[in-house]
């Protein structure tokens, strides 16, 4: 801070005040520093609607139906460390894949499409763990980020 | 005061670095309230690959599902019974409330499904299913 020393010709200063500067830069820091972990990370779906209400899909195209099964992908305990299992198979459009190979199988069907009829339906079993489900549902979206996905009501 | 005479004494104090502090403590105060009343119970995220942003928590609806499957709407615990009523109240009269779950990764599917289908039923459209990216240290719970 340079003090006023009054009429007395002071000694003149050269060097840019960078203490404004550095206050500014701080707060921003702060701001930063306690905004980030308020924000949410996830994923969009459509919740499962009862089956009279009409799917957001035109007719005539052929829904597509993503559905995962225990007994293909051993996903009803939580899945240890990150991924799924090796041996993870799921059921895209009647063919059964391995789920490795699922962003670019869902690319392949619904890349082509307009952006509002992307739409994959997506049946897990009860029984499954949602945190695999969660992964499923990241892998179904890689590669196609618009994608819809939405829940089937199975009861 | 004309150029070339020179300045006159000012006995007045420079309050400006004051109000700097006083600023930065005041944006401090602002930002952490929110944080202080965190929102709903402990939850254990799922980890994935790459979550998409879901924006601030705040202005959203956060419906979490715990450990034990209980279904909470904020701060409160919620009997499944009353759950769209509550959820309806929780709306209030925002135009386009935004629905969020955080649903615990040690939970069966089925459970997280349920409550979509509360969600469904209580007049809601779409969800955010919250998760955290592999690796980032309990982010957003």
């Amino acid at each position: 801070m340079q003090f006023d020393r009054g009429a007395s010709g002071s000694d003149l200063q050269s060097e840019i005040n960078i203490t404004p500067l550095v206050d500014v830069v701080l707060v921003l820091l702060i701001i930063f520093m306690v905004v980030v972990p308020l924000l949410l990370q996830g994923y969009d779906v459509e919740t499962p609607r009862p089956s009279a209400v009409v799917a957001p899909v035109q007719a005539d195209e052929v829904q597509v139906i993503l559905s995962i099964e225990p007994t293909a992908c051993n996903i009803v305990v939580p899945p240890a460390g990150e991924g799924l299992p090796a041996d993870c198979r799921v059921t895209l459009a009647e063919q059964e894949i391995p789920a490795a190979e699922l962003p670019a199988r869902v690319a392949e069907i619904l890349g082509g499409r307009p952006a509002d009829s992307r739409v994959l339906f997506l049946a897990a079993d009860d029984q499954l763990n949602y945190e695999g489900v969660l992964r499923i549902v990241d892998l179904a979206k890689a590669r196609v980020d618009d994608l819809t996905i939405a829940f089937v009501a199975n009861d | 005061m004309r150029l070339g005479e020179p300045a006159p004494m000012k006995a007045v104090i420079n309050i400006t670095p004051l109000v700097d502090v006083v600023l930065v403590l005041l944006i401090i105060f602002m930002v952490m309230a929110p944080q202080m009343m965190r929102k709903g119970p402990d939850v254990d995220l799922p980890n994935t690959a790459k979550p998409r942003e879901q924006g601030d928590e705040r202005g959203r609806i956060l419906v979490s599902v715990d450990k034990a499957g209980g279904l909470w709407i904020d701060d409160l615990a919620v009997a499944p019974n009353q759950f769209g009523d509550s959820l309806r109240a929780a709306a209030g009269d925002e135009p386009d409330p935004k629905v969020v779950i955080r649903g615990d990764a040690q939970l069966r599917f089925g459970e997280v499904r349920q409550a979509m289908v509360a969600i469904e039923e209580a007049g809601f459209h779409g969800v955010g299913l919250i998760a955290k990216s592999a690796g980032a240290k309990a982010q957003g719970d």
